[in-house]
């Protein structure tokens, strides 16, 4: 399979799950472990970044983010510079893969890791969202913005939000200290005025955490 | 040809030079169905009670009341001293001013007296609330040098965007002993919008709302555009006259870009007072809380023509309103039929700003504009976001990392402008507002003079303002 196939298929899925998936239960957000580069060993530093590395890899980050699966390859995670892999037409709207690099005015180099996190967990846009510990994912509440402000469509986050707080921590460490920052402004992304509020509701995209095992659809259990 | 005449020149001959910046559209008639086209009155002014020499001592107080702010509509407004905009603080530099203000409000208030030098004490910043029924004595001496227009307005936590869009603005005029320009007929015009209900209620909607959340992106704007609380007023000048325009953006969340079609303005003035020379433009875009001074001359007798509100981006593409491409009309300038007057000569130096020594600088700060956010955090009073001392020079490198324009503005201290995306500012002038435009970054040079305290420095988006895109410089003694 090409990596251009592959990039697509994963897309489709993505965008088949904001679409489609119907599950309904209330979200229990788990509190979010220590995030910031402070008290960590510089070895526990380096192993959490390998992990990141790890999972930004296997979770096709660079698919549309930049580098592909390789993170040797030219404009790695260094968001959109190619029209036809990198930018999609979701609906009316264009929205454009962004640049991971940690600079500051272009990248993630002012986001602290719990803002990165915040947005895998909850697909709140770093930029835009305060650097709080969300509690709750009701809007207004438990420091849940009123009017949240979601990554544009298809970042996967609804999928990637399922990791580990371990997992999703060592991503935010990658981005900010594993990378070499990369001066690339990448255009805004267009979007509805509700920030893509309406395609990520519970009824459209299912609770986190997901449902107990087995569910209806699944064999096991006693 | 010596530098006066060539002014001079420019003055007199540019009227038919200069295209329309962008197409005209008469927008104003159905979005502005209150027009009446009285001329335009300056606001009153505050009446000095003091008796003492260079003292000016007012009374000011902040009431609801019902006002018609549209012919035919009564709205219920907070206004001060019963003006919807407020009564003009007029002042000179040096004067002691003492303002006796009370709050009859059914809520908290201050009074941010915006861009002014003075005690922190004085600010009406939100560390210094005054209670339903309160009052307070604003008291602060006018620095020498800093003759220029400047505005008041409350400055409650969580509340300024309500406050103001409820009617509490005014502004303040600051005379030199020595100013460089001719005696010229002056007008102040305080620029702002509102929006109202079909009965007549100032329009605030449920912040949980789509609306409201909208409000809360792009900063509360409405569709009809007041000059001095007035729709469409008109300005009359005789051929060959130069008036004198002090304009203030007095608006929520509105960044007016304003024009002349066809005809240049010589802008003399900005935030903090005159600049060095005069400069020649086609347009000026006055960024919420900003100021600006103008000459603009009259045209051929018996001509008309309008300043406009031309169109700017400063919206995420998200929430961009629809007409926000559309020109709108501000005010009638009426050239009269009377026979034409000498135009007045205007000097070519102005005053002398002395710019902020960079290399004396022993800081510099990184500000980082979210949406909503400053250096990823909400406001919060009980931190101290930026701590420094009096007398410290700083570099303030403030960049605005998303896909909305931010105005910042400093409470306390007029700063410089050192560049703009690594564009150096093409001359001096002392600021207190500057836009931060979308993704781009401007280094600006501060220093703290005379007046310890914690001081605000904010987004003058008031909706962003209100939901914490505010920080507190500490500027110890």
């Amino acid at each position: 399979m090409t990596r251009r196939s592959t990039k697509l298929l994963a897309f489709g899925t993505c965008v088949i799950a904001i679409l489609f998936a119907a599950a309904y239960s209330a979200p229990a957000p788990s509190k979010s472990v220590r995030g910031s580069t402070g008290g960590r060993s510089h070895a526990a530093m380096q192993a959490q970044i390998a992990l990141g590395r790890h999972m930004v890899v296997s979770h096709a980050c660079g698919e549309c983010h930049g580098g592909g699966d390789n993170p040797a390859a030219a404009f790695w995670l260094d968001g959109m510079r190619d029209t036809i892999t990198q930018q999609f037409r979701i609906g009316p709207f264009v929205t454009r893969a962004k640049n991971l690099t940690p600079d500051v005015a272009t990248g993630t180099g002012s986001f602290t890791e719990r803002q990165i996190f915040n947005a895998l967990r909850y697909g709140l846009r770093p930029e835009e969202t305060p650097d709080v510990e969300i509690t709750s994912t009701t809007p207004g509440q438990g420091n849940f913005p009123l009017h949240p402000h979601y990554l544009a469509v298809p970042m996967p986050w609804m999928s990637w939000r399922n990791m580990s707080n371990e997992e999703l921590y060592a991503i935010a460490a990658y981005l900010k200290n594993g990378l070499k920052p990369v001066s690339h402004k990448v255009q805004d992304s267009d979007g509805p005025p509700d920030f893509w509020a309406g395609e990520y509701t519970v009824a459209k995209i299912g609770p986190y955490p997901v449902p107990a095992f087995p569910t209806a659809n699944e064999k096991g259990g006693r | 040809m010596s530098k006066t005449l060539m002014l001079l020149t420019v003055l007199v001959l540019s009227a038919t030079l200069v295209a329309p910046s962008s197409p005209r559209e008469t927008f104003a008639a159905r979005a502005n169905p209150s027009a009446t086209g009285d001329l335009a009155s300056n606001p009153p002014l505050l009446v000095n009670i003091s008796k003492l020499p260079r003292t000016v001592e007012v009374n000011l107080t902040a009431a609801v009341t019902k006002l018609s702010l549209q012919p035919g509509v009564v709205s219920e407004v907070f206004a001060y001293n019963g003006h919807v905009p407020g009564p003009t603080l007029d002042v000179r530099e040096g004067d002691r001013v003492i303002i006796h203000f009370k709050n009859e409000l059914p809520e908290p208030t201050t009074v941010h007296w915006h861009g002014i030098h003075l005690p922190f004490e004085s600010d009406g910043s939100p560390f210094h609330p005054i209670k339903p029924g309160e009052s307070k004595d604003y008291v602060f001496t006018v620095r020498p040098g800093t003759a220029g227009t400047y505005w008041y307005h409350p400055h409650p936590d969580h509340r300024t965007g309500f406050a103001i869009g409820k009617g509490l603005f005014g502004a303040i005029v600051v005379h030199a002993a020595d100013d460089p320009l001719p005696r010229l007929t002056e007008k102040l015009l305080v620029l702002s919008d509102n929006r109202f209900l079909q009965d007549g209620t100032i329009d605030f909607p449920d912040p949980a709302s789509h609306h409201g959340g909208i409000d809360e992106e792009n900063g509360r704007e409405g569709p009809v555009l007041f000059v001095n609380g007035q729709v469409l007023p008109r300005i009359q000048i005789r051929s060959g006259e130069v008036q004198r325009w002090r304009v203030v953006n007095s608006s929520a969340g509105r960044i007016f870009r304003i024009a002349i079609p066809g005809q240049t303005m010589l802008q003399v003035g900005t935030d903090g007072g005159l600049l060095e020379k005069p400069v020649e433009v086609k347009e000026v875009l006055l960024t919420t809380g900003e100021r600006v001074e103008l000459l603009v001359r009259g045209g051929a007798r018996g001509s008309s023509t309008v300043l406009q509100n031309l169109p700017y981006d400063r919206y995420s593409p998200q929430t961009r309103p629809a007409d926000w491409n559309v020109t709108r009309d501000l005010l009638t300038l009426e050239t009269t039929n009377l026979p034409p007057v000498t135009p007045p000569v205007i000097p070519a130096t102005l005053t002398k700003i002395v710019p902020l020594d960079t290399t004396k600088a022993t800081a510099v700060r990184t500000i980082i504009f979210g949406q909503g956010i400053i250096n990823g955090h909400t406001m919060d009073m009980a931190r101290v976001d930026v701590s420094t001392h009096v007398g410290a020079t700083e570099i303030w490198e403030i960049t605005n990392i998303v896909g909305m324009d931010h105005p910042f503005h400093l409470h306390g201290f007029q700063f410089q402008v050192l560049d703009r995306d690594g564009v150096k500012e093409p001359y001096l002038a002392w600021k207190d507002m500057l836009n931060i435009p979308k993704h781009s970054t401007a280094r600006i040079i501060v220093r703290y003079d005379d007046y310890p305290g914690k001081w605000m420095f904010h987004c003058h988006i008031l909706d962003h303002e209100d939901h914490g895109m505010m920080g507190v410089l500490e500027v110890k003694p």
